[in-house]
């Protein structure tokens, strides 16, 4: 039996025919259906839960030279043609305009069905359940934790569930389907009359995957979010004041560190960013159109982006250029190895696409995002790291962070921190502010434990915005010979 | 259902959004809701983006979209389609309803509120925006910008026209037409030296396509050759862009962002949460302004609200669920979940921007930012980054470009540090700020700023 999207395989494969046929050089469909379910706990008590779908067809053409994109859930043949008029005028205009022309990379065809299991089907889940669910994360927050009160906790969690089906004037026809589960939880503490803010995961990053319920039962939330509620409370109650000056080594957990392959290689690494095409929101890159083999760090730093990992938030098989997906080492050894790639870049640098080109919904344009960025793990233990440090910081988690628009000055501001003397972790520190240029710190990292970790985060990028699901990774690292400052 | 019958569905003819709300309505009505709210959405939007003086791409959506809130014996659900066929929209009620039957009553139930409601006016429309020629402005910006100085310029230009319907279970019927024009466009000098300009309007004969262009290439060819700048505490003039985005005082003025603890005006009801000067108010509807709606979701029209004058912090933003448990009344700013801002406006200040710098004498002046955090949002705790033109400000001038800082501060404190306010404001929408806002320059005294190792 055709699975329900595949109903619509005619539309696309009509867009994209008659897109030929009208003279496009390139065009391809996308008829894209998503549906979602997320419910909010704040407090102990259900808010309104939300449910919603989006349905509908995308289309990018090519015409001399010129690129347009029109997208509608007003789905006919009739309307398909219409938008195809426009956007044919569109892109002639586009291209009058320009004296660069734009090109996609030559890719192998595919023709392929994919989609990723579901033990537990999402569908199965109810409102009820997901409310249930919340509740017995919630009741673990209710009483003090270490004296410290969390006066207020706001807990999401959903689903949604993404099926598409795409093809393009290349030949290839592909089917995709991904559920995904998600967790996000944001709490106020009380603790000796002052309020902190924290969430848990800290950083505002949250939990889940792709795949069904099962992926959720895995996580055991209602031991992990009360351990991690209780790791912060050394930050909140922390009174010493960072070690403002002196230089000194430091070790940094995964979540910290996970975040910073994201921000400092996986966007700097965009080539539509490096190509300036995302100049006026999401920014450019410091890095150039020669900067593959670039010395960026030390021997030690490595990082990678790779969308197939299984259960990961970022996962997918084949991008929305219909593009077989790939793991891409971006930085190897210190040096940059790779940008993330979509066609037009690939063109561009004449290379093949490595696969980088997602869109959120039906009526977005696919840009280059990141899938799964994370720093490999590296083969010390977090015990063996602190042993060697005589002076330093050892930043486990953070809050506030943000990163200049070419991906050079970044800031992380530490929640759970301690100060390290003679290969011990001592005092915890309140708030210590790491501020430092990318070079500088991927140059600093001298050391990968064996503890690689994931959480998820939706990645912002794009006019208009779209915010893509993501996991960011690392083991705790050792850097050497950096500095802190205080807020 | 055969896979025929299933393409029939499909295909079939789509309802405009006023028969969608009405349809899910009456279905919603005849399952035995109590109260429904049903907000209909048809929009139209068109883009054009550019990068490196190139149209990079130009991108139309149309989309006809629901928003639907149901409650049957206080319990709560609501919903979102972009599905607005008969059969969709049915299937849809039907299942948002059979959700909402296993949930819990809600403790925090209120009923909709009742008509009659009186709407005035409607948003601020221009149809002319429809058939704008976008490309044609794209170009005038990037002449005008490269005229000023600029090399290169990036960015994009935003029309849209939004017809808003609303039916609701007590009494509320009502259509609203809202549309905007908004350009942002960046030009560089050099890859270390850039500017932003921004336009943004409701109607087409307030469009400066060439003066936003010029502006962004004047500030670019004024970056070029950026210094560093020690770390400290400054005078910091922000300009519009910055001073909307940096102070978000009207969402966090949402009760239910108060009721949650993740703002900075917890338990400040009534007190005073910065200089005598500060105000600010939320707008349904500002007259010729940008964006605005005559009705918010649970239908109640949308008006004027104070949230801070004299300094003081005056009035939350609620909805009819938000009203109940603060015993209050609706501001007519649902979200049927969080009551949120429509349109912000800032009080004018008595100052000129010239005569600010001037006066401040000593100090910076940010143009724009970016990556707003908070380490703390009770606390209002939080860092940005300024992007594109700033400045060091001596003996009253202008005299250099700086670059590579970042402010870290605090939002109460810098509240109480505004020294001036500008007497003139422009209207800011775009990528660090979702929400029209009116919005003056501001000097805040003592600014904490910092910068990177290694830079």
């Amino acid at each position: 039996m055709m699975s329900q999207i595949s109903q619509n395989q005619d539309f696309v494969d009509y867009a994209v025919e008659q897109a030929r046929a009208m003279g496009s050089e390139y065009a391809e469909a996308r008829y894209e259906r998503s549906s979602e379910v997320t419910c909010l706990l704040r407090n102990g008590v259900p808010e309104p839960a939300v449910m919603g779908d989006a349905e509908g067809i995308g289309m990018r053409l090519i015409f001399e030279g010129g690129l347009a994109f029109a997208a509608t859930n007003e789905v006919s043949k009739e309307g398909i043609r219409a938008l195809l008029d426009k956007m044919i005028r569109n892109a002639k205009s586009a291209a009058s305009f320009s004296k660069e022309k734009i090109h996609f990379s030559e890719e192998e065809c595919h023709v392929e069905k994919w989609s990723v299991d579901e033990k537990k089907k999402l569908e199965d889940v109810s409102v009820e359940s997901l409310i249930s669910f919340l509740k017995e994360i919630d009741a673990t927050l209710k009483d003090p934790i270490k004296d410290v009160s969390f006066v207020n906790r706001l807990l999401f969690a959903g689903y949604d569930i993404d099926e598409k089906i795409y093809a393009n004037s290349d030949g290839s026809h592909l089917e995709g389907r991904v559920p995904r589960v998600s967790y996000f939880g944001l709490l106020t503490a009380l603790y000796s009359g002052a309020t902190t803010t924290v969430s848990v995961p800290p950083g505002y990053a949250g939990l889940g995957g792709t795949g069904g319920w099962e992926v959720m039962d895995a996580l055991n939330l209602t031991t992990l979010v009360p351990k991690g509620a209780g790791e912060t409370t050394n930050g909140i109650k922390a009174v010493a004041k960072p070690p403002t000056d002196e230089t000194l080594d430091m070790i940094l957990g995964p979540g910290v560190a996970g975040l910073t392959s994201h921000e400092s290689c996986g966007h700097p690494g965009e080539a539509d960013r490096i190509l300036g095409r995302e100049g006026a929101q999401a920014g450019e890159s410091f890095l150039k159109d020669n900067s593959i083999g670039m010395q960026i760090g030390s021997a030690e730093a490595y990082v990678s982006d790779d969308p197939t990992i299984p259960g990961s938030m970022g996962f997918y098989l084949y991008d929305d250029e219909g593009v077989k997906a790939r793991k891409r080492g971006l930085i190897v050894a210190g040096k940059f190895s790779e940008f993330l790639q979509n066609r037009a870049t690939a063109y561009h640098y004449g290379i093949k696409s490595n696969g980088s080109s997602r869109a959120v919904r039906f009526d977005r344009e696919p840009i280059i995002r990141m899938g799964n960025t994370f720093i490999e793990p590296g083969d010390w233990t977090f015990e063996e790291m602190l042993k060697e440090v005589k002076r330093g910081v050892y930043i486990k988690s953070f809050m506030e962070w943000n990163i200049d628009d070419k991906r050079l000055n970044q800031r992380y501001v530490g929640l759970e921190a301690y100060i390290i003397e003679n290969g011990q972790l001592k005092d915890a520190v309140k708030n210590p502010v790491f501020e430092i240029t990318t070079p500088k710190y991927w140059g600093s990292i001298d050391a990968r434990a064996n503890d690689l970790e994931f959480v998820s985060a939706t990645c912002g990028k794009g006019d208009p915005m779209q915010g893509a699901p993501v996991f960011t990774g690392a083991p705790h690292i050792r850097l050497r010979g950096v500095r802190v400052g205080a807020r | 259902m055969s896979e025929m019958q299933t393409v029939a569905a499909s295909a079939q003819k789509q309802l405009n959004p006023e028969e969608a709300a009405e349809l899910a309505l009456t279905e919603a009505k005849n399952l035995g809701c109590s109260d429904v709210s049903v907000v209909a959405f048809d929009s139209s939007e068109s883009q054009v983006r550019f990068s490196n003086n190139n149209v990079t791409l130009v991108n139309n959506v149309r989309n006809i979209a629901l928003e639907v809130y149901l409650s049957k014996d206080k319990k709560r659900i609501l919903g979102g389609t972009f599905n607005p066929n008969p059969e969709g929209i049915k299937k849809f009620v039907n299942n948002l309803f059979a959700s909402c039957q296993i949930l819990p009553p809600s403790e925090s139930y209120a009923p909709l509120p009742e008509g009659p409601f009186h709407y005035e006016g409607r948003g601020n429309y221009d149809q002319k925006i429809e058939d704008a020629p976008l490309t044609d402005y794209v170009k005038q910006a990037i002449d005008a910008s490269l005229t000023a100085g600029a090399e290169r310029v990036s960015g994009s230009l935003n029309a849209e026209s939004t017809q808003i319907f609303i039916r609701t279970s007590a009494g509320a019927s009502a259509r609203d037409l809202y549309s905007s024009i908004l350009l942002n466009a960046r030009a560089f000098a050099s890859d270390e030296a850039s500017g932003h300009g921004l336009s943004c309007t409701s109607f087409l004969s307030d469009f400066r396509p060439e003066k936003s262009g010029a502006s962004a290439g004047e500030f670019a060819k004024k970056s070029l050759y950026p210094k560093t700048l020690p770390e400290g505490t400054y005078n910091v003039i922000f300009s519009p862009t910055v001073v909307a985005n940096i102070f978000p005082i009207a969402s966090s003025a949402s009760a239910f962002a108060i009721e949650s603890g993740i703002s900075f005006l917890v338990d400040r009801l009534e007190q005073r949460i910065g200089v005598q000067t500060l105000a600010l108010e939320d707008q349904g509807v500002y007259k010729g302004g940008l964006g605005g709606r005559i009705f918010d979701d649970e239908g109640v029209a949308t008006g004027s609200t104070e949230i801070v004058g004299d300094g003081t912090f005056r009035r939350m933003l609620h909805n009819a669920t938000t009203a109940k448990k603060f015993d209050s009344k609706t501001t007519g700013n649902a979200g049927i979940i969080q009551p949120r801002p429509n349109t912000i406006v800032f009080g004018e200040g008595d100052i000129g921007l010239d005569e600010m710098i001037k006066e401040t004498r000593n100090g910076l002046y940010v143009t724009n930012n970016w990556y707003t955090r908070y380490q703390n949002i009770r606390t209002g705790d939080y860092s940005t980054v300024p992007r594109d033109a700033a400045f060091r400000i001596e003996e009253g001038e202008i005299v250099e470009p700086i670059a590579g800082i970042r402010v870290s501060d605090s939002i109460p404190r810098q509240l109480d540090n505004i020294e001036f306010i500008s007497s003139s404001r422009e209207w800011i929408k775009w990528w660090e700020v979702d929400t029209p806002t009116y919005a003056p320059s501001m000097m805040v005294k003592g600014v904490h700023v910092t910068k990177a190792v290694g830079s």
